[in-house]
């Protein structure tokens, strides 16, 4: 057993991903039917027992969130689709919303109902024009079958503009607002104050994907796959040296080694062939050494061994000629360019290490480059800035990983 | 300033006809008239400042904080992914080609962190396009279209 699909359509699919043949192929049209008849507390109770946990990187779990929005008072509450996606290695709610761009508005459409939301939007990064072309039309499906509208719930697009802040919640909030999108103090928590002040739900793409086919199914079927820890499946963006990119949709559970190698997945290397490392989890994830690949398996507890996590999903595959030293150097000044300034650690903590490896120092300074992670992990406001040294620091842990050294 | 009689002011408001007078549409209006002029001059932030009602030091500091926002020449911005994933698959070289195609064009080079087409790199983005597993004669046709589009 290798790649599962679920929340992509089955390969032999023939029909167009945003047309009224796929909401009935795909179960989406009864998803919603099931979803409409049942109170909040039903639909909340059903995402409880199917174990799903954010897909956006943090993992948190889906039903407590929806349960705090859904009790939080306030006559106006919201509920928006996080599709900012725009970190390094990570394209897989690109490939989600391009081949069945309804499974995560139905289960947009059915978190509003389940919160009583009756404005709704969808965050998409703004160089993801083709896709959100895609997204719209699969919004005018879902409107002509009698699924949104005025009457329901009003469902509108945002196209950001280039700011990788603005995926965080707080930040696309005032993002929204019409505001610089700069990520506010938190608490007070989304759940309770969130766009313009109300009660918010925010969920990744993948997310609302899940939700779509569970009610497709039910949970006893969710949780057909997975750990007994993580239900589900997960999708998995393979880039670098690697004989087959792309995103694929595997079982939490699976052994990354699967990941790489199996012929229906990542197909083995590529480059050298020999693997280098990993780098799981995005711009702010963990590099792997091979030892720890040829170990490890894609669930919470397993890569919180090696003191790695999932993250957004995204798999970057390095062979044994890349220099890890340049790869952090582009990491540094990604992050130094993309910190919002507001507070002092991470604007002068993403500079300082961005400085420290264009200078080529990043492994003679390991002290100073710990203090200064550990500064910014206690005092930024954000994830940006909290994690922003994390990639930097599973390498100062690996010295194996050092081609120099 | 004294912009409501000039010619932008008046297709500023053309553009952004229909978008509710709200400071929450600030960024659809943004990207209207970024759509149409490429570039954000002092005048065209004046005339969406006016329109609708919002500070030109607000609309500013909001224009601003966005990369794609980032035009006050006008000129086609041509993004080249540099990032880690594209890098390793000679972004170098496209970025080489589109400044050389761009000699003398109304187009601006510019290098883009990770444009989430990692499984196709390397890739750049142009217009409503994305070029993917783009090769340098790709590029170069692109940049030699713009004047035509
Ligand atoms: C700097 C930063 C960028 C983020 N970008 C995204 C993003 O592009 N997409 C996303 O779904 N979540 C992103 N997040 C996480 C969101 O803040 C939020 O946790 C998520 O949308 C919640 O959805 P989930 O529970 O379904 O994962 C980002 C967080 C940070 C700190
Ligand atoms: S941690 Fe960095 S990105 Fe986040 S709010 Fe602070 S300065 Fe801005
Ligand atoms: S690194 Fe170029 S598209 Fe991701």
């Amino acid at each position: 057993m290798n790649e599962v699909r679920r929340l992509l359509p089955d390969r032999h699919t023939v029909s167009h991903p945003a047309s009224p043949e796929r909401l009935r192929e795909r179960g989406f049209d009864q998803a919603l039917a099931k979803a409409m008849a049942m109170s909040s507390e039903a639909i909340i109770a059903e995402i409880i027992a199917s174990g799903i946990k954010g897909r956006g990187g943090a993992a948190f779990p889906t039903g407590l969130k929806w349960s705090s929005v859904n009790k939080a008072a306030g006559q106006t509450k919201y509920v928006v689709m996080n599709a900012d996606e725009s970190e390094l290695g990570t394209f897989k709610d690109r490939v989600l919303l391009e081949e069945d761009p309804l499974g995560a508005l139905v289960g947009l459409l059915i978190a509003a109902h389940a919160v009583g939301a009756r404005k709704a939007f969808c965050y998409i990064r703004g160089e993801y024009r083709e896709v959100e072309h895609r997204l719209a039309r699969a919004l005018d499906i879902l409107q002509q079958e009698g699924w949104g509208g005025p009457d329901a719930v009003d469902v509108e697009i945002r196209r950001g503009a280039g700011a990788y802040i603005a995926g965080e919640e707080t930040a696309l909030f005032n993002s929204i607002e019409g505001k610089r999108p700069e990520p506010r103090v938190k608490p007070p928590f989304p759940t309770n104050k969130g766009l313009w002040g109300s009660p918010t739900l925010i969920q990744n793409v993948e997310t609302l994907a899940n939700v779509a086919v569970l009610f497709a199914h039910d949970a006893a079927w969710f949780t057909q796959y997975g750990t007994k820890d993580t239900a589900g499946t997960k999708l998995i963006a393979l880039s670098g040296h690697i004989q087959h990119p792309g995103v694929y949709e595997v079982p939490f559970g699976m052994p990354l080694a699967d990941i790489l190698h199996a012929p229906d997945l990542g197909g083995s290397l590529a480059g050298s062939g020999r693997l280098g490392a990993v780098l799981l989890g995005g711009a702010a994830g963990t590099f792997l050494s091979p030892d720890e690949v040829a170990t490890s398996r894609l669930d919470y507890a397993s890569l919180g061994a090696v003191g790695a996590s999932i993250g957004s999903g995204a798999v970057m595959v390095f062979d044994d000629t890349v220099d890890l030293q340049w790869v952090l150097t582009k990491l540094a000044r990604f992050f130094a360019e993309e910190s919002c300034g507001q507070c002092v650690p991470c604007r002068i903590g993403t500079q300082r290490i961005m400085e420290i490896a264009e200078q080529g120092n990043l492994w003679t300074r390991n002290q100073d480059l710990r203090a200064l992670s550990q500064a910014m992990r206690d005092a930024s406001i954000c994830g940006l800035g909290q994690t922003a040294p994390l990639a930097l620091l599973s390498i100062l842990d690996r010295p194996g990983l050092r081609r120099d050294a | 300033m004294d912009t409501q009689d000039s010619a932008v002011y008046t297709d500023v408001v053309a553009l952004l006809q229909g978008l509710p007078r709200d400071r929450a549409q600030l960024l659809p209006a943004l990207w209207r008239v970024v759509e149409h002029y490429q570039a954000l001059t002092p005048e065209v932030i004046d005339a969406v400042s006016q329109s609708l009602g919002v500070p030109y030091a607000e609309v500013y500091g909001v224009a601003s904080f966005y990369t794609l926002f980032d035009n006050v020449t006008g000129q086609t911005p041509v993004h080249i992914c540099t990032d880690v994933l594209c890098a390793l698959q000679g972004a170098q070289g496209l970025q080489e080609a589109a400044e050389a195609a761009a000699v003398g064009m109304p187009v601006s080079v510019r290098e883009s962190a990770c444009l989430g087409q990692c499984d196709y790199a390397p890739a750049a983005w142009i217009g409503a396009h994305i070029i993917r597993r783009a090769t340098p004669e790709a590029v170069a046709a692109a940049v030699k279209a713009v004047r035509h589009e």
